[in-house]
């Protein structure tokens, strides 16, 4: 067992590990297309297709949620308390 | 629907008859990638204003041949009929190719307005197309100032000629 996984870590704590982290991204992933779609496209659908302006809020909502998440993600394994 | 009775479907046996097949409803498809591609083409402000650029030019062209065949010349029983054609197709030549470079510069600058304001702003509003027209308006009459003291000049000078 321990030749064939240098890490030290068997298949179920692998396996384990695997699910928590689709689970989270599959998470992250909900969450960011939700939050993006309320905030930049307006409820009353004129046409089916996204226009210029809410692609580019697109972008920039995609953009700075994906940079809050990986700072605060940072932010929490690291320091192991928040700084408040 | 499905689980209708005899008696309901006679009473509604016209209003099933009304009730065509519906339309089967397809199946959702992401898009691909050379698809996602193309309609990222069009977002491209360059694009967008070069292609109303064109449409603008021929615009322009249409109406200045339409406009430039209506043109009858000064001395009309002088001329004959093959000279009369030819002014005319000068006359024709000459105001769709003006029309033409007006409208392709108007409509070149009014897209690329719209588009940089609406990148900028990130929302889909008439305000866009407001600013953009003040933009397109003050351009070309900004452009414009000389050419229509030079086109009142003529006609004045025309009219003394007379």
């Amino acid at each position: 067992m321990a030749a064939n996984n240098p890490m030290g870590v068997d298949k179920e704590q692998a396996f384990g590990m695997a699910e928590t982290e689709m689970e989270y991204r599959v998470e992250l992933f909900n969450r960011l297309a939700q939050t993006c779609f309320n905030k930049c496209v307006d409820k009353r659908y004129k046409e089916s297709e996204l226009n210029m302006g809410e692609n580019s809020c697109i972008d920039r909502c995609v953009s700075k949620y994906w940079q809050v998440n990986s700072m605060i993600g940072q932010l929490l394994s690291a320091g192991g308390r928040p700084p408040m | 629907m499905a689980s209708s009775n005899p008696e309901t479907e006679s009473n509604n046996g016209s209003s099933i008859a009304k009730e065509p097949e519906k339309p089967q409803i397809e199946a959702f498809r992401m898009p691909t990638m050379e698809e996602m591609r193309a309609q990222e083409v069009w977002n491209n402000c360059a694009v967008r204003s070069v292609a109303s650029g064109v449409m603008g030019g021929g615009l322009g062209l249409m109406m200045g041949m339409f406009l430039g065949a209506l043109d009858n010349p000064i001395m009309q029983e002088e001329m004959t009929g093959r000279q009369q054609f030819m002014y005319t197709m000068r006359q024709m030549g000459q105001r769709s190719w003006s029309s033409a470079k007006a409208f392709a510069v108007m409509g070149l600058i009014f897209s690329a307005a719209e588009c940089v304001v609406e990148k900028a702003r990130a929302k889909h509003d008439t305000t866009n197309t407001v600013v953009a027209g003040c933009v397109t308006g003050g351009t070309m009459s900004a452009k414009g100032d000389e050419n229509c003291k030079k086109e009142y000049n003529v006609s004045f000078m025309g009219q003394d000629e007379v």
